[in-house]
């Protein structure tokens, strides 16, 4: 079977068929020889076999990112979690969390990638229950890369929402004052 | 507003009177000495009802974001024992003069020229007082209790003064470092928090739990304890890469950089270190995957969708209950495995 899978912005092909009661998996011309446990509700223990023939004991870079040479198995566990505002998976390799999207028909826009070209609109959402006390732009207004767009008090501090690339202010759906919800939709930016 | 120079003095009163007398209806001035790039240092107490008070080593308490502490030591690397000694001496004789009992905090500013100036009490327990247990083997709160019931102090006062080791604490907040240190609340799907020789968690949360809203977002607080601060230092980043929470964003991927930073280790900081070194980076993400973890994530959600009940393209998880090793016919070297990879 193959599957599409995005990891942190990227989208991976990977394509699976079963052996002996594992998982081989090829991606990107390499393959791996996979043993799976589902040991929790959110607990996946993979037994990994780098089973690449091309490389010969692996190179120095595989190394260094802790890939394991070619023919070695390395035990790895991965926790899963759900992240239901942004409608991802978050999989977590020791302390290192990882945005994972499993539908590959999901809109675009969702690249982490700042500079990713012809992405979807931005939308700027609470995350968490609070109260508008700045709106920092109107519509048909520049932003850039990281500018606050919209600043919400919650959890004793302000809070200041950013532009996660450059564009243009759409629309501005609050006011100050406003009293808003965790998943709110605060603004909108377009790309320019 | 700080005056950089005498020359500046005159036009400086008169602009704060100005806006004093216009925001307050009361044009008086407070001149104070401006201190640059202190490191705050403070120094623990505990005052029985029978006259004792014992303060203990030094904390130094110099990383901090937007004046909050994020990382808390013992002992600072900074102070001398001669400092030390007329540090707590001078942090004894406030506590005497005021009649003060039970614990609470002496904080300083410490420049760079060895100076040190009162900055303020905090007449309670404090999060970080955990370093100061782990160096001196003392347990602060159950003396805070003794000390309520009229025990007298029986603690020696060297031993309160000489530290075992060095320990540091990091606090662990529900905050997204890589959006501006947003508090990240919501529900903790997953919690693995770190063990083994000389790691301390203080934890508040459990798997299931929401973290709320309406307080501070510090989900634990993680200390490490060794026998020199090198050492301490690498368990702290062996700690923190086995810290899993999952179902929110923390501060740990933050921590793991700045344990990695060549100041922190050499502990050449003070109190705007860390505000200058993240202005410095400019939002760039602490998340810093290899392609190796990429590379995993990928194999894994194929791998998951593959084996979950509803077939390919499931985005719920399975809620399946965890396989018995024994009946999928693994071999005693995959369960030594699996078990060994969850350590």
């Amino acid at each position: 079977m193959r599957y599409e899978v995005e990891v942190n912005g990227q989208l991976r092909q990977v394509a699976l068929t079963r052996r002996d009661g594992r998982y081989v998996a090829v991606m990107d011309d390499r393959e791996w020889i996979v043993d799976a446990a589902q040991v929790g509700p959110h607990l996946l223990s993979l037994l990994i076999e780098d089973s690449t023939s091309a490389l010969n004991g692996g190179t120095a870079a595989a190394v260094a990112t802790g890939q394991a040479p070619a023919g070695r198995r390395t035990s790895r566990e991965i926790s899963i979690a759900d992240d239901a505002v942004r409608g991802q998976l978050v999989f977590g390799i020791g302390s290192v969390p990882l945005a994972v999207g499993m539908n590959s028909r999901r809109r675009s826009g969702r690249s982490a990638d700042p500079a990713h070209i012809g992405a979807g609109p931005q939308r700027i959402v609470a995350p968490m229950p609070g109260k508008v006390v700045r709106v920092l732009g109107r519509p048909g207004e520049p932003v850039a890369h990281r500018q606050p767009v919209v600043v919400i008090e919650a959890m004793k501090m302000e809070n200041e929402l950013r532009a996660a690339r450059d564009g243009t202010i759409a629309e501005v759906l609050v006011r100050e004052g406003q009293s808003v919800e965790a998943g709110t939709l605060l603004a909108v930016i377009t790309s320019s | 507003r700080t005056v950089p120079s005498p020359v500046d003095l005159a036009r400086s009163v008169r602009a704060a009177r100005s806006e004093a007398g216009a925001a307050f209806g009361d044009a008086a001035v407070f001149l104070e000495r401006r201190i640059s790039r202190p490191r705050h240092v403070e120094v623990q107490l505990l005052a029985d009802h029978h006259g004792t008070v014992i303060p203990f080593v030094e904390r130094e308490c110099s990383i901090q974001r937007r004046h909050q502490k994020v990382v808390e030591e013992t002992p600072s690397l900074a102070v001398s024992p001669a400092l030390r000694a007329t540090m707590t001496a001078a942090a004894a004789a406030i506590a005497r003069a005021a009649g003060y009992t039970n614990a609470g905090t002496i904080e300083f500013l410490l420049d760079e020229a060895g100076q040190f100036y009162f900055l303020e009490m905090n007449t309670r327990l404090q999060v970080e007082h955990p370093v100061t247990e782990m160096v001196t083997g003392l347990d602060l709160v159950h003396w805070q209790i003794r000390i309520a019931r009229g025990e007298k102090l029986t603690i020696d006062p060297l031993k309160a003064l000489t530290p075992h080791g060095h320990a540091i604490e990091c606090r662990i907040y529900a905050e997204d470092p890589d959006n501006n240190f947003l508090p990240s609340p919501g529900r903790i799907q997953h919690l693995r928090v770190p063990a083994g020789p000389g790691i301390r968690d203080d934890s508040g949360a459990t798997s299931g739990l929401d973290v709320p809203i309406f307080y501070d977002p510090m989900i634990s607080k993680l200390i490490a304890w060794a026998e020199d601060r090198p050492t301490a230092v690498a368990r702290m980043r062996r700690a923190l890469g086995e810290y899993v929470v999952a179902g929110i964003k923390t501060t740990v991927p933050f921590f793991t950089w700045l344990f990695s930073q060549p100041e922190f280790e050499g502990s050449a900081f003070h109190t705007t270190y860390l505000d200058e070194l993240l202005r410095e980076r400019n939002g760039r993400p602490f998340v810093e995957t290899g392609g190796g973890d990429e590379d995993l994530a990928a194999i894994a959600a194929a791998v998951r969708a593959a084996m979950s009940p509803r077939g390919a393209g499931a985005s719920r998880l399975a809620s399946a209950a965890p396989p018995d090793p024994a009946a999928a016919g693994l071999g005693r070297w995959k369960i030594q495995a699996r078990t060994e990879g969850l350590r």
